[in-house]
């Protein structure tokens, strides 16, 4: 049984057609990377999973439940986002960005949302950085903190829309060893990114998207080495080159 | 990143020197005016009698009584020194008389600081009253604005608009006299006893908090509207309701941004208040006016009123400014370096 189901999604700003016809699945565990041009749709198919974006047509299951037959609360609880620009609460410490949603949304009290936050932001390498602000912080470690904040929540499913886009190239590899890290503890996680290196050695999964429409998809090898479609050949080689 | 700290300019970056004659000057006021109210003051005296300490504070003093604390005679006698060499000046003897001037101007003040105290602790009661019970009205029109739907900020769209396109003095004069609120408030037994002021205390302070709301939202609105859309983005991803991500994530850091532009409507209210003379409410203003009324000293009663409003004013910035940096958080807001 899959734990993301997509099926035909079709989502369009006005005239604008951003996803045509979208379908795939994900197993636990899976870690399915989808690459593709920007305006190919990628960031939006992410915003579409929990509902931060509607989607027009189709449909989408969660553990064989149709996304909108769930609260949205609950959905996002169980599905977590890391951003591209972290969006870290700029008024809460990097502790404070942990526990917010679990006192407000899981309901912990102070004390072992506190625990449970400074336990996460161990994993994540940032024990030192409990008390320091977002403003205070690398990019790297803001985003090392975001990666927290959604792991801390118990997701079922991760959502990495581009975490290392903006970030100084030397910052890069700090967030995807974290990536990385979970990726092998059997995280199930769905990632924009223009990480080769990582969608390479790290997807079970790769999608290569354009123009709203899935091109081709299948492992990351078969991708990279033997691609079925010239766009593909001609979109990987470009990136490839370039990193 | 650059290393330009954007600083303010208010009282509370005054430096080095300056800045301790400024706190040397209000600490002085300030120690007299506090217990001029403890000592005489109406209001405190009714609230203390129903609390059950009759004599902790008495009636004020009239307003034309001595201050007790201060003679006025040593200030008379330095005035009629200089003014006693006058006649030697021939065509200058005006300088001789503004040289005097500042002391007539102590010497009448020691007869008119009693009364100018009590008005003053109206003034401050109005206005800070006004602007608490504004604030608790402001920020649910102001994110109803930013985030209600179109008929939740339709109606507070309407409201601020309405509220501010109107003169304060007719909105005091509808409620005073329009409505009736005044008669409506002396309708009851309590008002203007115990604890309760008067009736056109009362109606002072519901008009200054309607009109000051309708400003105070505006200044939120824009403090909200300047939260980053990524921030309450972020909330719900995580789960929260839009209600919560806007209580916990949007507003803590919004007013924030707000507190320089709600300083600015607290000064404005300061002196606003003097509207509430228009409707009998006896503060600070109204106090001067009887007061030149009665001695025809218009400018010297006018000029000692205004340096109380400075004082006043001068204070709420610093106190505002001290506010600002206590609640600062790296990286937000007007304390934060611009990349």
């Amino acid at each position: 049984m899959s734990l993301l189901r997509v099926e035909n999604v079709d989502k369009s700003y006005g005239d604008e057609e951003v996803l045509h016809d979208v379908s795939f699945e994900m197993d636990r565990q899976d870690v399915e990377v989808i690459v593709g041009p920007s305006g190919s749709g990628k960031s939006t198919m992410l915003r579409c999973v929990n509902r931060l974006t509607e989607i027009d047509d189709g449909a989408i299951y969660l553990d064989d439940e149709e996304i909108h037959g769930i609260d949205e609360n609950d959905l996002r609880r169980r599905v977590g986002m890391v951003f591209q620009d972290f969006n870290l609460f700029a008024h809460r410490t990097a502790r404070g960005n942990v526990t917010l949603g679990l006192t407000e949304v899981l309901g912990l009290s102070k004390e072992e949302a506190q625990a449970k936050a400074d336990d996460y932001l161990g994993r994540v390498g940032l024990a030192e950085q409990a008390d320091s602000y977002p403003a205070e912080l690398s990019g790297g470690q803001k985003q090392r903190v975001g990666i927290a904040r959604a792991l801390a929540m118990d997701p079922e499913l991760i959502l990495f829309d581009e975490p290392t886009s903006a970030l100084d190239p030397e910052l890069i590899g700090e967030v995807l060893e974290v990536m990385r890290d979970l990726a092998e503890g059997g995280m199930t996680m769905l990632c924009v990114t223009h990480e080769m290196g990582f969608a390479r050695s790290a997807a079970s999964t790769l999608t290569f998207l354009d123009e709203g429409r899935i091109v081709e998809r299948g492992p990351p090898e078969q991708l990279f080495d033997t691609p079925e479609h010239d766009r593909t050949r001609q979109f990987l080689g470009e990136l490839t080159d370039l990193h | 990143m650059s290393e330009i700290e954007v600083r303010g300019s208010t009282v509370g970056e005054i430096p080095g020197r300056k800045r301790l004659v400024v706190i040397a000057v209000g600490a002085v006021f300030w120690t007299w005016l506090l217990a001029r109210w403890a000592y005489h003051n109406t209001l405190l005296d009714r609230l203390f009698t129903a609390l059950g300490f009759p004599d902790l504070v008495r009636s004020e003093l009239g307003y034309r009584q001595q201050e007790p604390w201060l003679p006025a005679a040593p200030f008379e006698a330095v005035a009629e020194a200089i003014l006693s060499v006058q006649s030697a000046f021939g065509p200058l003897e005006f300088l001789v008389g503004w040289a005097a001037w500042p002391f007539e101007l102590a010497a009448f003040a020691t007869t008119t600081e009693p009364a100018l105290a009590s008005g003053a602790f109206i003034t401050v009661y109005l206005t800070i009253l006004s602007m608490l019970f504004g604030l608790v009205i402001a920020v649910p029109l102001s994110v109803a604005r930013v985030y209600g739907g179109p008929i939740l900020s339709g109606i507070s769209l309407v409201y601020t608009e309405l509220i501010r396109g109107t003169p304060l003095l007719a909105q005091l004069f509808f409620l005073y006299f329009g409505l009736p609120l005044a008669s409506f408030f002396n309708g009851f037994a309590f008002v203007g006893e115990g604890a309760i002021p008067r009736a056109s205390i009362l109606v002072a302070i519901i008009g200054f908090t309607i009109n000051s709301s309708a400003y105070q939202s505006e200044y939120i609105r824009s403090a909200l509207q300047s939260v980053d859309a990524g921030q309450l983005t972020a909330a719900r991803a995580v789960g929260l309701s839009k209600l919560d991500g806007i209580r916990h994530v949007v507003l803590p850091q919004g007013l924030r941004f707000a507190i320089p532009g709600w300083t600015n409507e607290f000064v404005y209210l300061i002196k606003y208040s003097s509207l509430a003379s228009f409707i009998t409410v006896p503060e600070l203003f109204r106090q001067a006016r009887n007061i030149g009324s009665d001695t025809f000293q218009f400018t010297d009663i006018y000029v000692i009123a205004a340096l109380f409003y400075l004082a006043l004013v001068l204070t709420t910035a610093l106190a505002m400014s001290k506010l600002e940096s206590a609640v600062a958080i790296p990286g937000l807001g007007s304390s934060a370096r611009r990349d």
